[in-house]
């Protein structure tokens, strides 16, 4: 069997294909306005990095997940499980990393024009201060020393005015949604290892470091 | 042009030393993964080396564009369960890790350790440690050892690890590595050539720039394949990959009852739909890969539960119907004991179901078998058994040498229940329901590796390393492998392949390892066969067809195979051929063995 005829007796050539933009809607819904934030869907999340990519590679040019402002954290419990966790663009009054900045006025900071959290790169002090990240209950803004060693968090992929979120867009299970907050969107705000250990609840009773009742637990024996 | 460098760890076990070579020009010719395996072995394995001694090398390959699209990990080594070429891919995320570590050629482990070992790497910090806490741990339980005290080590949540677990260390020789639980390189016993060097597990972070040459243009074929594919795989992220096995069943080309039958009401048990709705948590994906076809499971009710796993049609198959288990309430706790013990789940299920024929027909008794009752579906009995495997003892100690081995041992007239090729278990597959199965399983140099992965275009994939399950997508998308794999590769490391470069690498990435299985005693003639039992024992599918494979017409399509992969009508490749690929270099060795096997 030839290349063509493997294709066409699986049926793929019958396929119907989501060739152009259209996709499946999804990137067709208006964007919020005001206010808005990437909500995160844990359980949806299944690891693939893109995001991180796709975050990399529209404010650097480059691929690298270390200069990426959202990060997937994977854990075992005991099944691998990804997590995402990107800045909630936080009330203001949540707005702890803002807060901690020794510097007058403050590095990391809200800017309502552009909509979206804003780090004066050449003002930052870097990774040797890093007192957003400590204040940030989540770790969000993150430091690259090699060659970005500045805090680093989202900006919804503003440019000029229009932000558009390119994690979001490449995201295969939607598990990424830029939207309004219909809660303080600070509640997101939640360090992946915990979110780790809340998916692992499903996984009661299992103890972490065991997939199985051993066979000699269940009918005897040694 | 700029073109990338490529960075090959290597690691001598017996001298505990470490150095970095450059393999850049051997990436260029040779690709990487599977292909570049091959070439290692060739170069560093002296012919006729007892895999499990300290000759044998381990190359964790990587490819230029592991983790752009699906994250292989290809381990290569002698294998000790065919005695031949061995090679296993690891999903997951271990390789995208090795190359944010700087090691974008992978890792080659040499020599033997006195004492159990293993590898840390973060960076360019790389130490061989002690590893006795470990020894006798189970894959995971190593894991989450290792990630709590690396953990408070660095304060880093990352790290990704690559372990053996008791089964590898016990040298049965179809043990596997595992990674991150349920990724595992399970075929040919590559585990087991870990356990004899001692070395328990790798732990690896990286923070490096992975520095492709044209990140836009890789981007933009990223973002298509994300696009385009979401319909088309959309299956997968649902159900997981033990779905094929339903439609298998219905076309006669999955395996029931140790082959003896096409099929059974039992097959209809394996219904994805109740998998699903049923046990399924979520699903997930590798390093870069739009699908997420890894579906867990998780089972909550006693007794059998709480465990948790993953059902693919690798570790599912070779049991399920053939050895009459009784739907997923069994299935899946004998597939989380399997990774459990650290087995491969396709070959040990092949050696037991061989076990159950024999003993349904007298030829092994109770007594032979420990006193273990070893019937049909015997969850309880295959459990028992599986232990003595992994732990050889008793008749496990036996059975732990494989299909290759053991049937001599035990003699007795069981060999011919033995459904095996060139020493692993046929164990999912049933060729009688497809003569395409049927052939590209026989033809694979390097023994069964689960159906056809051993056409070159499978073996192109392994090379780049790019995940197979996706080459029809991408063939779909970019009109050919090839269509694909040159621009990207091109974007990725600077290289100016075309179309014609890429057919000759896909061709030289299938010779190279047929060569060096030919040279530690391969004959494509006399050993690309099947077990008799699939040409004279009829089966029948569940709407009454026959279905038998004729030795004439298996051996007129194999030579048409052998033709379409450059090779001469005796599967071997001549010598033209191989001064064409710029493989040479084999020919004075390969017409020496080839000698050799004619007078035994």
């Amino acid at each position: 069997m030839n290349d063509e005829q493997k294709r066409q007796s699986s049926g793929l050539t019958k396929a119907s294909s989501s060739q152009g933009k259209e996709g499946w809607g999804m990137e067709n819904l208006p964007f919020p306005e005001g206010v808005a934030y990437i909500t995160t869907r844990w359980d949806l999340c299944i690891g693939c990095g893109a995001c991180e990519v796709a975050c990399s590679m529209a404010h650097y040019g480059v691929i690298n997940r270390e200069l990426s402002r959202i990060r997937i954290y994977r854990y075992l419990l005991p099944l691998p499980k990804s997590v995402q966790n990107v800045c909630s663009q936080c009330p203001e009054r949540e707005r702890e990393c803002q807060k901690a900045c020794p510097i007058d006025p403050p590095v990391i900071h809200y800017d309502e024009e552009v909509g979206h959290m804003v780090v004066d790169e050449d003002r930052c002090t870097g990774s040797a201060c890093g007192q957003c990240r400590e204040a940030c209950p989540a770790d969000v803004p993150r430091f690259y020393p090699p060659n970005h060693d500045f805090a680093m968090v989202c900006d919804l992929c503003e440019k000029e005015g229009e932000r558009r979120p390119q994690c979001v867009e490449i995201c295969p299970t939607q598990a990424l949604e830029f939207m309004t907050p219909t809660f303080p969107q600070h509640l997101e705000r939640i360090h992946p290892d915990e979110k780790a250990k809340c998916l692992g609840k499903r996984l009661y009773p299992l103890p972490k470091d065991r997939v199985i009742r051993l066979p000699e637990e269940i009918w005897g024996g040694e | 042009m700029d073109q990338m460098g490529f960075r090959l760890l290597e690691v001598d076990l017996t001298s505990q030393k470490t150095r970095v070579l450059d393999v850049t020009e051997e990436m260029r010719t040779f690709v990487g993964g599977r292909s570049l395996g091959a070439k290692i072995l060739w170069d560093r394995v002296p012919p006729k080396t007892d895999p499990l001694s300290g000759d044998n090398v381990v190359y964790v390959g990587l490819g230029p564009i592991t983790g752009l699209l699906g994250s292989v990990t290809n381990i290569s080594a002698k294998s000790p369960l065919t005695m031949l070429r061995g090679q296993s891919n690891l999903n997951g995320h271990f390789g995208m890790e090795l190359i944010y570590a700087g090691y974008n050629a992978g890792i080659l482990i040499t020599g033997k350790s006195e004492k159990p070992v293993y590898l840390y790497i973060k960076d360019d910090q790389v130490e061989i440690r002690d590893a006795s806490h470990l020894w006798g741990k189970s894959g995971l339980e190593s894991q989450q050892i290792l990630r709590k005290n690396l953990k408070k080590e660095i304060d880093d949540q990352n790290f990704r690890f690559m372990v053996i677990s008791p089964a590898a260390e016990n040298l049965v020789r179809n043990a596997d590595v595992c990674h991150d639980f349920y990724h595992h390189a399970a075929r040919l016993g590559m585990g087991t050539v870990l356990g004899s060097k001692k070395l328990k597990a790798i732990a690896v972070k990286g923070s490096k720039s992975p520095n492709y040459r044209h990140p836009d243009k890789v981007f933009e074929l990223i973002r298509r394949v994300f696009h385009e594919a979401r319909l088309y795989k959309a299956q997968h992220r649902r159900w997981g990959h033990s779905v094929s096995m339903s439609r298998r069943y219905h076309s006669t080309t999955e395996g029931v009852k140790n082959k003896q039958l096409g099929w059974d009401p039992m097959c209809d048990l394996f219904n994805p739909v109740l998998l699903e709705q049923q046990y399924k948590l979520w699903s997930d994906s590798c390093h870069g890969c739009l699908v997420g076809c890894k579906v867990p499971y998780f089972r909550r009710e006693p007794p059998l539960g709480p465990h948790v796993g993953e059902l693919r049609h690798d570790n599912a198959g070779g049991w399920s119907a053939n050895a009459m288990i009784a739907g997923y309430e069994l299935q899946t706790y004998l597939c989380s004991y399997v990774d459990h013990l650290g087995l491969d789940s396709e070959d040990v299920s092949g050696v037991v179901t061989w076990m159950m024929e024999c003993y349904e027909k007298g030829l092994v008794t109770k007594e032979d078998l420990d006193g273990i009752n070893l019937t049909w579906g015997n969850l309880e009995a295959i459990c028992a058994l599986l232990k003595k495997i992994a732990y050889r003892e008793g008749i496990g100690n036996i059975l732990a040498d494989g299909l290759k081995i053991a049937p001599g041992k035990i003699g007795k007239g069981t060999e011919r229940y033995a459904m095996t090729h060139k020493g692993v278990a046929i164990s999912s597959y049933e060729p009688r329901g497809s003569l395409s199965d049927a052939l590209e399983l026989a033809g694979t140099p390097v023994g069964e590796l689960h159906g056809g992965r051993g056409t070159p275009e499978r073996i192109m994939y392994d090379s780049l390393t790019t995940c197979s399950f996706l080459r029809r997508t991408l063939s779909k998308i970019f009109g050919s492998a090839g269509g694909w794999g040159v621009p990207m590769l091109n974007a990725a490391c600077g290289w100016d392949l075309t179309l014609e470069d890429w057919d000759k690498l896909t061709l030289r990435a299938a010779t190279m390892e047929r060569c060096y299985s030919m040279r530690e005693g391969y004959v494509p003639e006399r050993d690309d066969v099947l077990p008799k039992r699939f040409f004279k024992e009829t089966i029948y599918s569940k709407y009454g067809e026959p279905r038998i494979l004729k030795r004439e017409e298996f051996l007129e399509e194999r030579r048409r195979v052998y033709k379409s992969y450059g090779l001469q009508p005796n599967g071997t490749p001549s010598p033209d051929f191989l001064q064409e690929l710029g493989l040479e270099f084999t020919i004075p060795m390969l017409e020496k063995s080839l000698e050799r096997e004619k007078e035994s």
